[in-house]
C-alpha cells in the first residue's frame, strides 16, 4: 500500500515539475526568469555530473569546470572559425572532451582524498590557463563573439524562449539518464566503490575502470552543458571557467544533496537565484557567502539540503497516507 | 588423491625485509572445510590477500583450479570464483541489507552504462534475475526480515552474516572467511557453523582464518597451522591437536 501511495506522488510531483517548467518562460507566468531558468539548465546538467562523480561514488573533483570549458571552446571555434555545423561541433566537443577525460583519468584516478582533490584542481587551472593562452584560436582573455545560434532544418534558436525548451531537454534527458544509471547494477558498483574499495574489488567490481567511466561521463554532461552555454550566450572568454566555477559546481551538487540525481537541480537553482538576485549587491564579498554556505551545509545537513527537505516532506506525506487509511 | 581447488606452491610474500609468508605449499582439497590457524602474526590473513590479488606474491605459484593466477587482478579472480570476507566486514554502509547482496551479484551479472542509461529489455531482465537471487541468499542467511534496513543498523553478528551473503551472491567456487567468529556470541557462533555447514553443502569450498578454537574444531575437515609465515603442520582436527610443534608455537616451550 505504501509503495502505491509513493509511486502516485512521485509521478504527481514530476507531473507538477513538468508543468511548471513548460509554463515558465510565457510571457503571461515567469517569462522575466527565462534567462535564469536557461543558466540553472545548463547548470544543472554539469552538477548532475558531479553528484554521480562525488555523491554516488565518493570521487571529488575540484577541475569540472575545465571539462565545461573544453565543451564551450571546442563548439564555439569549430562552429565559428572553422564553420562547422553546430550539432556536429557538440558532438565533437563532447567526444573530444570524453576521450581527454578518459586518457587523464586512468593516472588521476590512482590517486585518492585530498591528493585527487589538488590533482584535478591542478588540471582545472591549466586548461584555464590555456583557454587565456592558445589566444590564437580561443581569443585569449577578450574571448570572442559571433558564435552562431543552433538550428534545425530552417528553424533557429535564436531567442531565449526558443532555446530555454533546447537546454531544458538536454537537462531533463541527462538527469533520466542519470537516474537509469544510479538504480542499476552499474550505479550499486559506483555506490560500493563509495561505500569500500577493498570489499568492491573483493565481489569482482573493477573500481579503477568505473572511476575512470564515472569521470569521462561527467565530463561529457560538462562538455554538452559547456556547448549549450556558448550557443545561448554566442559569446565567450576563459572567465565563466575557472577555478571559482568549479568550486560553485561542488556547492550546487552539495546543496543539492550529493547523493541525489534530481537535488542537482535545486542545487544549482538555489545559488543562481541567490547570486543573481540577491547577492549582487555584495559585488566581490559573493564569494564569502557561497563558502559560508557550504560550510554550514557541510556541518549541519551533510546529506544536502534539497535531501533534507525531501525526508521531512516524505514524513509528512507517511502521516497523510496513514491517516488517510484510518476508517 | 581427491582434486584440489587450489593449491600454492612456494609461496612467498615480504615487506620489504619482513617475511610474512615463507615458501608456503597447500593443496586445498574441493568441497571441504579446511581451517588456516596460527598465532597472531603468523601470516593468515596475508595469505588471504595474497590468494585473493590484494598483493601480489613475492615469489611462487596459486594455481586455483589447476590454472594459475599471475598478475590476474582481484576483481577478475572474484569473477573466476574466489570471494572472502574481510575481518572487519567492510559492508556497503550507503546501502540497503538487499542492496549489498545485489552489488554481490556484479560478477554474474553483465549490463553496462549503456543499458542501464536507456533501460534497455536485457537490462531489465538481469536485474529481475539479481533481486530474485539475493533475496535467495537472504534467506539463506537468515536476513530476510531486514531486507529494506540499512546495513550497518544490522548488530555485529548480522552483519558478518550479510557479509558471508554478499560473497555467497557472487557465486563463488572458494570462499575465504576471515575470522568469521570474531566478536560473536555462542548462539551467534552456532548459527555461523551450521551456515558455513550448509555452504559447504552447496558444493563450495571453505578456508576459514579462526581463533577460536572450539569452532575450528567443531567444523574444520583439514587443519593447516602457520607459524611465522611457514607452515609448521597440518592434519585432521585431532591430529593438530595432539602435534607438538602447533603447542610450541602456541604456548611455547614446555618448561615442566
Amino acid at each position: 500500500m505504501l509503495a502505491r501511495v509513493k509511486r502516485k506522488w512521485t509521478y504527481l510531483v514530476i507531473a507538477a515539475l513538468l508543468a511548471f517548467l513548460i509554463l515558465i518562460p510565457f510571457d503571461w507566468s515567469l517569462g522575466q526568469y527565462t534567462v535564469l531558468m536557461i543558466f540553472i539548465g545548463i547548470h544543472t546538467m554539469v552538477t548532475v555530473g558531479m553528484c554521480l562523480l562525488l555523491g554516488y561514488t565518493g570521487q571529488v573533483s575540484l577541475g569540472q569546470a575545465a571539462f565545461y570549458g573544453m565543451g564551450a571552446y571546442f563548439s564555439a571555434v569549430l562552429s565559428k572559425t572553422y564553420s562547422v555545423n553546430p550539432w556536429l561541433a557538440m558532438l565533437i566537443a563532447a567526444i573530444a572532451t570524453g576521450a581527454f577525460a578518459y586518457i587523464i583519468g586512468y593516472p588521476i584516478f590512482r590517486l585518492r582524498g585530498n591528493y585527487l582533490a589538488m590533482a584535478t584542481l591542478g588540471l582545472g587551472m591549466i586548461i584555464y590557463i590555456l583557454f587565456n593562452q592558445l589566444a590564437q584560436f580561443t581569443g585569449g582573455p577578450e574571448g570572442m563573439s559571433g558564435i552562431p545560434y543552433l538550428s534545425i532544418g530552417g528553424f533557429v534558436f535564436d531567442s531565449s524562449f526558443k532555446r530555454y525548451f533546447l537546454v531544458w531537454f538536454f537537462c531533463l534527458a541527462v538527469l533520466l539518464i542519470s537516474q537509469n544509471i544510479v538504480r542499476s547494477r552499474t550505479g550499486r558498483a559506483l555506490r560500493a566503490i563509495h561505500g569500500s574499495e577493498a570489499a568492491a574489488e573483493s565481489i569482482g567490481i573493477n573500481v579503477a575502470q568505473f572511476k575512470v567511466k564515472i569521470f569521462v561521463l561527467s565530463a561529457v554532461y560538462a562538455s554538452l552543458a559547456g556547448s549549450l552555454f556558448v550557443h545561448h550566450l554566442t559569446f565567450i572568454s576563459p572567465q565563466p571557467f575557472g577555478f571559482l566555477a568549479s568550486l560553485m559546481i561542488v556547492v550546487m551538487a552539495v546543496i543539492g544533496g550529493l547523493a541525489s540525481i534530481w537535488g542537482a537541480i535545486f542545487g544549482a537553482a538555489t545559488i543562481h537565484i541567490l547570486s543573481d538576485e540577491l547577492l549582487l549587491r555584495f559585488g566581490e564579498w559573493d564569494v564569502i557567502i557561497y563558502g559560508l554556505i557550504l560550510m554550514l551545509v557541510m556541518i549541519f545537513m551533510p546529506e544536502g539540503l534539497f535531501v533534507r527537505l525531501r525526508d521531512i516532506f516524505g514524513r509528512w506525506r507517511l502521516r497523510y497516507a496513514q491517516r488517510g487509511a484510518e476508517p | 588423491m581427491s582434486e584440489s581447488i587450489l593449491e600454492t606452491k612456494s609461496l612467498s610474500k615480504a615487506f620489504g625485509g619482513l617475511v610474512a609468508l615463507d615458501k608456503v605449499d597447500l593443496a586445498i582439497e574441493a568441497g571441504k572445510i579446511t581451517a588456516i590457524i596460527g598465532p597472531n602474526g603468523a601470516g593468515k590473513t596475508t595469505l588471504f590477500n595474497v590468494i585473493t590479488g590484494v598483493y601480489p606474491a613475492s615469489d611462487g605459484e596459486i594455481l586455483f583450479q589447476g590454472t594459475p593466477l599471475k598478475d590476474t587482478a582481484p576483481h577478475r579472480r572474484a569473477a573466476l570464483g574466489i570471494a572472502r570476507t574481510f575481518q572487519n566486514v567492510l559492508l556497503f554502509g550507503n546501502m540497503t541489507v538487499l542492496e549489498n547482496i545485489m552489488t554481490g551479484q556484479h560478477p554474474r551479472s553483465r549490463y553496462g552504462f549503456l543499458g542501464a542509461a536507456l533501460r534497455l529489455p536485457r537490462a531489465h531482465r538481469e536485474e529481475e534475475t539479481i533481486s530474485l537471487n539475493a533475496m535467495k541468499y537472504l534467506n539463506m542467511v537468515g536476513l530476510g526480515t531486514h531486507a529494506q534496513q540499512n546495513a550497518l543498523s544490522l548488530p555485529l553478528g548480522q552483519q558478518k552474516l550479510l557479509a558471508i551473503a554478499r560473497t555467497l551472491a557472487t557465486e563463488p567456487r572458494l570462499l575465504l572467511l576471515d575470522e568469521p567468529g570474531a566478536g560473536l556470541n555462542k548462539l551467534e557462533k552456532q548459527e555461523l557453523s551450521d551456515l558455513i555447514r550448509r555452504i559447504r553443502e552447496t558444493g563450495i569450498s571453505v578456508i576459514l582464518v579462526e581463533h577460536d578454537m572450539p569452532l575450528v574444531m567443531g567444523l574444520a575437515e583439514w587443519v593447516i597451522v602457520l607459524d611465522s609465515g611457514q607452515k609448521i603442520a597440518e592434519g585432521t582436527a585431532a591430529q593438530i591437536q595432539k602435534d607438538q610443534r602447533v603447542i610450541t608455537a602456541y604456548l611455547g616451550e614446555e618448561v615442566e
